[in-house]
């Protein structure tokens, strides 16, 4: 790449969910209507965590080790790519494979296709679309003095999926002085016996409205019920 | 009589709204002949973008990294806003209304006929019977030239314009406070705050370009409050969340002010030499004690003495807000009690440390500047100020009688249509039965019209009542200046002309005036011509432009007025060195009760409505319903509602539910999330008809700016299925 | 290393029995072309580069996967039994209708292509259509499985002989002869088509000009054209031009084909061996979507084939991976998480690390 200074740094807890990115995905000259980058809420239900995710480009990729049809290919500058077209068999083992969840098989052209960092840019110099529009430096495309300067978090690209320790191209914002991202499962999984909703934890940061809020029986039981502070309630000064 | 003779469905197959999905020449469309450094057409961020062109049509666009204010970054909107180009919706020539739906017409036919009604209405009823409506979409030339053209050319007071529904209560507040209606400080000061409260603001979905700045400061230390009924996406992460009742908010601003006089975190100093007032606020909110506030609003009491903590003793800061507590009866007195807070800490005029309001709005600044209002002339004069008065009319070569008073604004316009006061209507880039509350009643008046004219691009909801609808252009095929919601005057390029048969809006106007016998008045040739008027009629006023020039902005990416003189290089920051802009040049605070909405909860309605935005969409989605993929990122309006309030009502996520006020009613499916008060429903209001969340809205006003009452009102919700 | 002698033995199989095959079918060398005997030797140094290739490819634990599968379950009702099951006494091949449907709908329609582009699959069937007719004549008149000879005395009637079998015979004059021997250069003129709309993709594409490099694709591209070329430089030098030059051309031609052939098993052409292996994901995704069903064990929602999550495990325990979390309550495999649950799971554990 000519730019091999910048570097891709992904921070999903600044993501507002706006899809600027996902939109933008599909404007890329390789893309072509299709977005790659996924962006879904959490548990919308719990609360309006969303996560973005690009393709990690890992140093050793799953899906390309796990492809029957050797059609993932990563190129000199470690850009992992979305499956050759000769020889896709469209068997979906990346799509089930892959740790961070990230190709995408599209069934109607029995392809898979994947975040490719914009290869038709970044080739060329530019930042990534999804980095370039992000209206909230959750997705950020640059150098790693400026990210230092700029963020309290520090860039790892280091995860331990258990006992599989995974080395990706993109960094992944994390607390300070952290060699490796922490990747814990069984904490969000259900178990027999486990009294309280997994989900819960998807609020990660913000509380329930109605866990910080005061209020009061607002269904009256019945019509003589007075109602609460409305505008014969006698409780404002 | 101005009623529809085809079914709505068959308006939608001949006119859309179409979700476009694919560039105009497809995925392959090849190398743009050009790329235009332009801005973005919706909210008042005005990001910068470039868009390709090729063959005269918008063909995709390219980030502008350049442009200092969001530096390429764009929303899903401004990503997919290229797509309004070369759209299959897009009018290509006059319409007339005929017995099935309109007929195309040429421009004599259309020109003609609309004049004609006009003459013969006023002729009939008086100058005044004939009104105008505006948008705050549109270049501050056209916001110019629309208050001319009505009060020279149609010489009727009633003007007013769609920046009515949107941050008057703001702008009517600052005026009151500091004497002038702007930002008070550049966005650049965002990320120098200390500590941010943003209130009645879904920044990151109304605003996105600012949640940069807000990280940024974030980045940098900086604690954010966020005050609103619902957890917005800023709202998730922030360091304090306030979830207030609504219809609460003064007296929330009020409770804190009482917990900081409490513990002495006022700037007396600053207080003394800068303001006036402040004692009959510090006697005010005595009453407002932790205790009192968390009963009115629904905040904790820790929380607010959290919040006074956070805020009063911060070394800098930034309060910012929107429509949340300016949508109301008292959206005056809300933005008020919240600029207390600002001038009781004296942190204001400095680096990092001001206040701003989020004007919604393409140009919602620059189109509440030039005379586009009831009350207002260039420059931000008023029409009841006799000097005012005598400058315009003297600038403008007419007699001062012959200037028309203050007329009625926005609702009060429709409010008067349906008591068939007023007659005619020409309206531009407005489509109020989408967004004035009330829909119902707004359908009623506009079928009592005799003669409704409309310009725009596509047939919004309303101009389907039209008698004439005129082919006007697209922000690309025009250009000019806009001035965003930090006050910064910036230029829009043409990249397109208007295709087959449609027309630059200005020209139009100026036709329609010359055809009215007053085109001496409007000869311009090109918009760079009346840009140059709007300045020199600006020079001296409250709002000064006189020393722009079209060079001066796209050399400077934008020059901030006041900007008094061609040497000058605008003003970013107001008020600093505590010069406010009242003629003593100090502050003003106002002490203002409480006091409940214009219609609150009871037995029959209990529960709390409220509307608002999604990111996907902008205001009545004229443009935005006939984009294909922000169509489907949010395809239709939803009732959020708490877990708590949906087991009360036997509600499960995505069941049928209709939502009932006294004013209408309407079924929607419902979101059950943990993320709105238990007592508060919401519905965004960005579409028609059925799906319209505005026939359940409040159309009372504020006494003050004659805002509506979007954000409360009282409703009952019941299962349908 | 086990693999690598197995491809071995199955590159110097391929040669024997392509030697056999020209032996045999040129009737003891009696019908054998000396002068074709270079096509013959390359030929050979192709079959054995395809059979070291394809067995080192197939052995792979992934493809070795499928068409492991791909052979069972080719015996196997969709729907019924989970893989370990006792086969029947005597096999049923039920996959062979999903086999010779995926056959026609993969290879000879390419409806694959059609899907991803009208004009991408109208290139790809120019080329592989030409290419295939081409070698569909080439081969056998190199190994001598078929030769024309006069029919008697007359030399205007000559007849077919394949395998030593008369199979027709037609006059020099009829329309027959004609498509008989031009046959080469109809395959050239299809094959020139594809190449010119390949070619065009190639230069004007926006996607295809960012990721194409040249070795994978641009050298196929510039071989086929070399072989097409000199194979109608050959038809002009003996038909315009009494056969100047032909000498020459019959080199550069046998060069260039030789070259291609070589090509082909280390290169982006070798797909056309590859794409055998789609033909066991038909049969495979037909039995998994009506076989049990992976449920994410964290949001519960069908995901895949229980058949392929399983696989895929031993899959990724024979290349090396170990995605297993152990603690105190037990064991999981990251294979029975759900994509969408995985994304989630990056946000929540990166916003847990920074309290957000």
């Amino acid at each position: 790449m000519t730019n091999g200074d910048l570097e891709f740094f992904l921070d999903p807890s600044r993501c507002i969910g706006c899809q600027a990115c996902v939109q933008a995905c599909a404007e890329c000259g390789t893309h072509r209507g299709q977005a790659m980058i996924h962006l879904e809420y959490v548990h919308r239900p719990t609360g309006v965590q969303t996560a973005p995710v690009v393709c990690m480009h890992c140093e050793d990729p799953t899906c390309a080790r796990v492809c029957p049809a050797d059609a993932i290919k990563q190129d000199d500058h470690g850009i992992v790519h979305s499956a050759a077209k000769p020889r896709c068999v469209a068997c979906s083992n990346c799509v089930i494979a892959c740790p961070f969840g990230v190709p995408k098989m599209k069934t109607e052209l029995d392809l898979m296709m994947k975040c490719d960092m914009c290869y038709d840019r970044t080739s060329v110099g530019k930042k990534p679309m999804c980095a370039t529009v992000c209206p909230s430096g959750a997705l950020y495309y640059g150098r790693r003095e400026d990210i230092a300067a700029m963020r309290r978090e520090t860039p790892v690209n280091e995860f331990q999926f258990g006992r599989q320790t995974v080395r990706t191209k993109v960094n992944m914002m994390t607390a300070p002085d952290m060699r490796a991202l922490p990747f814990e499962v069984l904490d969000f999984l259900p178990w027999e016996g486990k009294d309280f909703d997994p989900f819960e934890l998807t609020r990660a940061g913000a509380p329930d409205v109605a866990a910080s809020a005061v209020w009061e029986d607002f269904l009256p039981a019945s019509e003589e019920a007075p109602a609460r502070c409305g505008s014969h309630c006698q409780c404002h000064p | 009589m101005a009623t529809l003779t085809i079914p709505e469905e068959k308006y939608i197959e001949l006119y859309g709204p179409t979700p476009a999905h694919t560039p105009s020449g497809g995925w392959d469309n090849g190398e743009p002949d050009k790329l235009v450094k332009t801005h973005c057409c919706f909210c008042g961020v005005q990001c910068g973008i470039q868009l390709k062109v090729k063959d005269n049509k918008v063909t995709g666009f390219e980030p502008w990294e350049e442009f200092p204010v969001n530096q390429g970054k764009l929303c899903p909107k401004g990503v997919k806003r290229y797509l309004q180009n070369d759209h299959p919706d897009r009018l290509l020539t006059p319409l007339i209304r005929s017995e099935d739906g309109f007929r195309a017409a040429g421009w004599y036919e259309a020109m003609h006929k609309t004049a004609a009604a006009i003459k013969d209405i006023q002729a009939k009823h008086g100058k005044d019977a004939f009104a105008f409506l505006g948008g705050a979409s549109m270049t501050n030339e056209k916001a110019y030239l629309n208050g001319k053209f009505a009060r020279i050319a149609l010489q009727t007071a009633n003007i007013d314009y769609n920046g009515r529904l949107c941050m008057v209560s703001a702008g009517a507040a600052n005026r009151m406070a500091f004497g002038v209606d702007r930002a008070a400080n550049p966005w650049s000061d965002i990320p120098l705050a200390k500590v941010i409260i943003l209130t009645g603001t879904n920044l990151a979905e109304c605003f996105p370009i600012l949640t940069d700045y807000v990280w940024r400061a974030r980045d940098a230390g900086a604690k954010i409050i966020v005050i609103d009924p619902r957890i917005t996406p800023i709202a998730r992460t922030a360091d304090l969340f306030l979830p207030v009742r609504p219809g609460r908010d003064s007296a929330l601003a009020n409770g804190i002010l009482h917990v900081m006089i409490e513990r002495g975190w006022t700037d007396e100093k600053f207080i003394a030499e800068h303001t006036h007032d402040f004692d009959k606020v510090r006697e005010l909110v005595k009453r407002y004690t932790p205790e009192v506030t968390e009963k009115i609003t629904g905040v904790p009491a820790a929380s607010i003495i959290k919040a006074a903590e956070m805020w009063g003793p911060a070394e800098t800061s930034m309060l910012l807000h929107a429509r949340g507590i300016e949508h109301h009866t008292k959206g005056v007195e809300n933005v008020l009690t919240y600029i207390n807070l600002v001038l009781a800490t004296g942190r204001i005029g400095k680096p990092g440390s001001g206040y701003g309001t989020i004007t919604g709005q393409g140009n919602g600044q620059g189109g509440r500047e030039h005379g586009q209002r009831c009350n207002q002339l260039p420059g931000g004069r008023d029409i009841n100020k006799p000097e005012h008065r005598e400058f315009i009319a003297d600038f403008w070569g007419i007699p001062e009688p012959e200037l028309p008073k203050q007329g009625l604004t926005a609702c009060e316009i429709i409010d008067a249509i349906e008591r068939g006061e007023i007659k005619g209507l020409l309206s531009i880039s407005f489509n109020p039965l989408v967004s004035i509350p009330d829909s119902n009643r707004t359908r009623a008046a506009l079928e009592k019209l005799e003669f409704f004219g409309c310009i725009d691009f596509f047939l919004s909801e309303t101009a389907r009542y039209a008698d004439v609808v005129l082919a006007g252009s697209l922000q690309e095929e025009d250009e000019g200046t806009v001035t965003t919601g930090e006050g910064r005057c910036v230029r829009l390029r043409n990249s397109v002309s208007p295709p087959e048969n449609a027309r630059v809006d200005w020209k139009i106007i100026c036709e329609l005036a010359e055809l009215l016998g007053k085109e001496k008045f409007f000869t311009y040739k090109n918009a760079g011509e009346i840009f140059t008027e709007l300045t020199a009629a600006s020079k001296g006023g409250p709002i000064d432009y006189s020393g722009m020039t079209y060079e001066k902005i796209e050399q400077n990416m934008g020059v901030f007025w006041p900007c008094p003189t061609p040497e000058h290089p605008g003003t970013p920051r107001l008020f600093e060195g505590g010069k406010f802009h009242h003629p003593d040049g100090k502050a003003k605070f106002h002490a203002y009760e409480y006091r409940p909405p214009a219609e609150d909860v009871d037995p029959e309605f209990p529960i709390f409505f409220t509307s608002g935005r999604v990111v996907s969409q902008y205001l009545s989605g004229t443009q935005t319903r006939r984009i294909g993929g922000l169509v489907d990122q949010y395809p239709e309006p939803l009732c959020e509602m708490h877990p708590l309030l949906a087991e009360r009502l036997g509600i499960k996520d995505r069941d049928v539910v209709r939502v009932v006020t006294r004013r209408g009613d309407i079924t929607l499916p419902a979101q059950v999330v943990k993320t709105i008060r238990p007592d508060t429903v919401f519905i965004p209001y960005h579409w028609a008809g059925k799906k319209a969340a505005n026939q359940l809205t409040n159309r009372a006003l504020d006494p003050i700016s004659k805002i509506p009452e979007y954000k409360v009102c009282a409703c009952r919700v019941e299962k349908v299925r | 290393m086990r693999s690598r002698s197995a491809a071995l033995i199955a590159g110097a199989a391929l040669v024997l029995a392509t030697l056999a095959a020209i032996a045999i079918g040129s009737g003891g060398m009696r019908h054998f072309d000396p002068a074709l005997t270079g096509y013959a030797l390359g030929s050979l140094m192709a079959a054995f580069a395809v059979g070291y290739r394809f067995t080192v490819w197939a052995q792979r634990p992934p493809s070795r996967m499928y068409f492991k599968r791909g052979l069972q379950l080719l015996f196997r009702r969709a729907g019924k039994s989970a893989p370990t099951e006792k086969p029947a006494p005597i096999p049923v091949p039920h996959g062979a209708g999903t086999l010779g449907f995926a056959l026609a709908r993969n290879f000879v329609a390419q409806e694959f292509i059609r899907r991803r582009g009208l004009v991408r699959w109208m290139m790809h069937l120019c080329l592989s259509g030409g290419c295939t007719l081409a070698f569909a004549i080439t081969f056998p008149l190199v190994f001598g499985w078929i030769h024309f000879e006069p029919l008697g005395g007359d030399a205007e009637m000559y007849r077919v002989v394949a395998l030593g079998v008369n199979v027709d015979s037609f006059s020099v004059h009829s329309v027959k002869a004609f498509v008989m021997f031009n046959l080469l250069n109809i395959s050239a003129v299809l094959v020139l088509i594809g190449l010119v709309m390949a070619a065009w993709r190639r230069l004007t594409d926006a996607g295809e000009r960012a990721t194409q490099t040249f070795t994978e694709d641009i050298v196929p591209l510039l071989l086929i054209f070399a072989v097409t070329a000199t194979g109608l430089a050959l038809t002009v030098s003996y038909k315009f031009l009494a056969g100047r030059g032909h000498g020459l051309w019959a080199i550069v031609h046998m060069v260039a084909v030789v070259s291609l052939l070589l090509y082909i098993p280390f290169s982006k052409l070798f797909h056309m061996f590859q794409r055998t292996c789609s033909l066991c994901v038909s049969r495979y995704k037909k039995v998994g979507a009506t076989g049990p069903r992976a449920h994410c064990i964290r949001c519960g929602e069908d995901f895949a084939s229980q058949m392929h999550v399983d696989d895929l495990k031993t899959v990724l325990d024979e290349l090396g991976f170990n995605y297993r979390f152990s603690g105190a309550q037990g064991e999981v495999h990251y294979q029975d998480v759900c994509p969408a649950c995985r994304r989630g799971l990056l946000a929540l554990n990166q916003g847990r690390t920074i309290g957000r």
